[in-house]
């Protein structure tokens, strides 16, 4: 018998999925051990074998009620790889479109809905108010902005996808619709509103950083890989070739997603049905990366649009580059917010978007391998099917974003356990007086 | 006075909760009416919080995805214990969902292929600490404990649930509309000559009129019309996401007796249009369909 104290903490909140973090102390508070235990999972790799694989775009989507529309696109680049298909030029934008807007909603969500709650009560409130729906009755001003901002994330998406949750329309060789120019005009005109919300989150964020800079630089500051999407060194999260940056900031391998099992290894942890993404030539637990936004953000040589270039230029100059920071990830998020607020508006402003050469009529199976990947809001999603030359699957490989994460989501927690059972540091922290106190 | 209102969420996509969230400022109409005592997408509360509450002391409870767990079943049972009216949110609470579709193989299958198999895959086990074991198969929930009210959809759009709410709020009944996706469907209906499927990348759609007749697999006619036939009225044949229209008991098995009526082909062409009847005819609810009970059953015998 040991006398090993366990702490259990079922579910973790405000988290997607299903979440468990068990923390083992030994003797002086001593952290032996740290798990993030994923309890279920439900086999899509085995269940997509013996579809007929154009089908496969509308069951993928329902992998992540969150961002099904990245999934969706995955599906459907790795279908049109396998049957050498290339989709018209304006469909390409629609899908930019459509992922930019999920980009969007999402990371609003993110931020305000899961994140905030912690920065605007203070870690410390009372459970029952550190959450959104307190938000919305303390700070309504806020909440209207934050929902305003979702909202014309999730419409957008409808207008193009069809459906927000589960789109429908990116198929092999194209989109089923173009969007109307009576569709694109009403999201132009609400286009200003949308800027201004955003730089009022910007600015939300800055005070909030500045606030919390104590907590940023000393709580869980973890050296890991990073693994994302980069196109030309440009943030791009429908294109690109993947890159992996090693802890020191290095550039370390850029490939082709047709190459990724070469870099990428699946560790299958004891302990949880999420498997570990890891950077494969550096082994476990070595090379355990990290994807999502920091991720993308110290990949990136620069952001591809104007004001989301300026606020990762003072990003860098807070955190530098690489920045290991783990709440650094919710300053990441906010620079990518900007930049799909401003890929939303360059899309909408070039002629192509209402092109209605969106779709191939002659799209053929045949029998191969694709493989397809975007940037979903927390990281690298990547679909891999192979098929008969009826096109009908034969196998099926599916790496979700948050694979990416998991094990370096247990080395932070690792560190932020330590600063708290062993050195006792939560009490040393310099922490603002919360926006609002309940 | 404020109506306590719980949402858990068994395995899912949680797909349901951001259809929710996509109330948009109706949330600041809807919100204001519920006092949130779990749901962990949003608020802090713990399964210890939920299960020191007396039972029947929630208002409303919303079950969101199904079973795959041990886990999912508890938490299941606790919901229903817990809550005076419980709503199935969604199609897999209702019919299993597409994870239901894993019931064609044996749980050991299942678990080899992601554990043990996967391409990527560089130290194969199965996770076996401090995680719940897996049920053999996924059960609609309906299957497990009983619920008040169905509200079928992948996801339910806001409109649905937000209406659901609203009777339970003031206390008025919610029945699940008796139409079908056909009926929501604004193309032109013909009579059908169908003498050959294509399957959906193939050809062009002619916008104006009806997919099925065009031989394009549309399963709303024995879909349930509660999603405003979204998919066939941007030209996007509708797989029967929200489940079969009321009062059918295996949406696939009415898909395939509808199917031999309509197309004038043979039997045996017929089925060859099809190499994948089970995911075509039961995209979300394979679950509850007569073969996977079938299935089910067998597998209790055995052991």
């Amino acid at each position: 018998m040991t006398n090993d104290k366990t702490i259990r903490i079922e579910p973790v909140t405000r988290l997607e999925g299903h979440g468990a973090l068990t923390i083992t102390l030994g003797a002086g508070n001593k952290v032996k051990d740290v798990q993030f235990n994923i309890g279920s999972t439900r086999f899509f790799e085995r269940f997509l074998v013996g579809r007929p694989m154009e089908e496969v775009p509308r069951i993928a989507p329902r992998i992540c009620g969150i961002c099904p529309e990245p999934h969706h696109l995955a599906s459907v680049k790795a279908v049109e790889a396998a049957w050498g298909v290339k989709p018209p030029p304006a469909a390409i934008k629609l899908r930019r479109l459509l992922i930019e807007s999920k980009q969007l909603s999402s990371h609003a969500i993110h931020f305000y809905a899961l994140a905030a709650p912690d920065f605007v009560f203070g870690p410390f409130a009372d459970p029952s108010v550190r959450n959104v729906a307190a938000v919305l009755k303390y700070m309504p001003d806020v909440a209207v902005q934050a929902i305003k901002i979702m909202e014309f994330g999730q419409e957008l998406c409808r207008d193009v996808g069809a459906k927000a949750i589960h789109p429908v329309t990116a198929i092999p060789g194209g989109m089923l619709n173009s969007l109307t120019e009576e569709e694109r005009d009403k999201w132009l005109k609400a286009v200003p509103q949308l800027l201004e919300n955003v730089q009022k989150t910007v600015d939300l964020a800055k005070t909030v950083v500045k606030a919390y800079i104590d907590v940023i630089t000393k709580v869980a500051v973890t050296p890991t890989y990073y693994v994302g999407l980069s196109n030309k060194g440009v943030l791009d999260i429908y294109d690109g070739t993947i890159h992996v940056m090693d802890p020191n900031g290095t550039m370390v391998a850029d490939f082709e997603p047709k190459d990724y099992t070469k870099y990428w290894g699946e560790h299958v942890p004891d302990h949880s049905y999420a498997t570990h993404i890891y950077y494969k030539p550096a082994g476990y637990p070595d090379g355990i990366w990290r994807a999502n936004t920091l991720a993308r953000c110290n990949i990136a040589e620069k952001m591809a649009t104007p004001l989301a270039q300026a606020a990762l230029k003072e990003m860098r100059d807070l955190v530098g580059r690489p920045s290991h920071h783990t709440f650094a990830y919710h300053y990441a998020r906010i620079v990518e917010l900007v930049q799909a607020a401003e890929s939303i508006k360059k899309l909408l402003e070039d002629p192509d978007i209402v092109c209605t050469d969106v779709k191939l009529s002659d799209v053929t199976p045949r029998a191969g391998e694709g493989v397809g990947v975007v940037e979903a809001p927390r990281g690298t999603c990547l679909h891999n099917y192979e098929c008969d030359d009826e096109g009908i699957v034969t196998k099926a490989n599916i790496i979700v974003a948050t694979n990416h994460n998991v094990g370096g989501i247990e080395k932070s927690l690792m560190d932020a356990a330590r600063l708290i059972f062993e050195q006792d540091g939560l009490k040393k922290l310099r922490l603002p007086e919360p926006l609002v106190k309940t | 006075m404020t109506k306590r209102i719980a949402m858990a969420q068994l395995t899912s996509c949680w797909g349901c909760d951001q259809s929710l969230l996509d109330l948009h400022l109706g949330l600041l109409e809807v919100l204001p009416e519920l006092e949130i005592v779990f749901w962990p997408a949003v608020v802090d509360f713990k399964i210890k919080d939920l299960e020191s509450m007396p039972d029947e002391s929630i208002h409303i409870g919303l079950v969101e995805g199904s079973c795959r767990t041990e886990d999912d079943v508890r938490l299941l049972n606790l919901m229903r214990a817990k809550s005076k009216i419980l709503v199935a949110w969604g199609v897999c609470s209702c019919y299993g969902g597409i994870q239901g579709l894993a019931n064609q193989w044996e749980l050991d299958e299942l678990v080899d292929r992601k554990f043990m198999k996967a391409d990527t895959v560089t130290d194969p086990r199965i996770p076996s600490e401090n995680v719940p074991a897996f049920v053999p198969q996924v059960r609609p929930n309906v299957d497990v404990v009983k619920f008040n009210i169905l509200l079928p959809g992948c996801p339910p759009t806001s409109k649905n649930i937000v209406e659901a709410l609203a009777a339970i709020l003031t206390g008025k009944p919610f029945d699940l509309p008796e139409k079908s996706v056909c009926d929501q469907c604004p193309k032109v209906k013909q009579d059908k000559h169908i003498t050959k499927f294509h399957r959906s990348h193939e050809g062009r759609i002619d916008p104006s009129k009806c997919l099925l007749d065009q031989g394009y697999l549309c399963l709303g006619f024995a879909t349930i019309g509660f999603c405003g036939a979204i998919c066939p009225t941007v030209n996007s044949p509708c797989k029967g996401c929200f489940g079969p229209v009321l009062r059918v008991k295996d949406h696939g098995a009415k898909i395939v007796s509808a199917l031999g009526a309509i197309a004038e082909m043979e039997p045996e062409q017929l089925k060859d249009s099809f190499p994948d009847p089970i995911g075509s005819f039961y995209f979300t609810d394979y679950a509850a369909s007569y073969l996977s009970r079938m299935r089910d059953k067998a597998r209790s015998k055995k052991k």
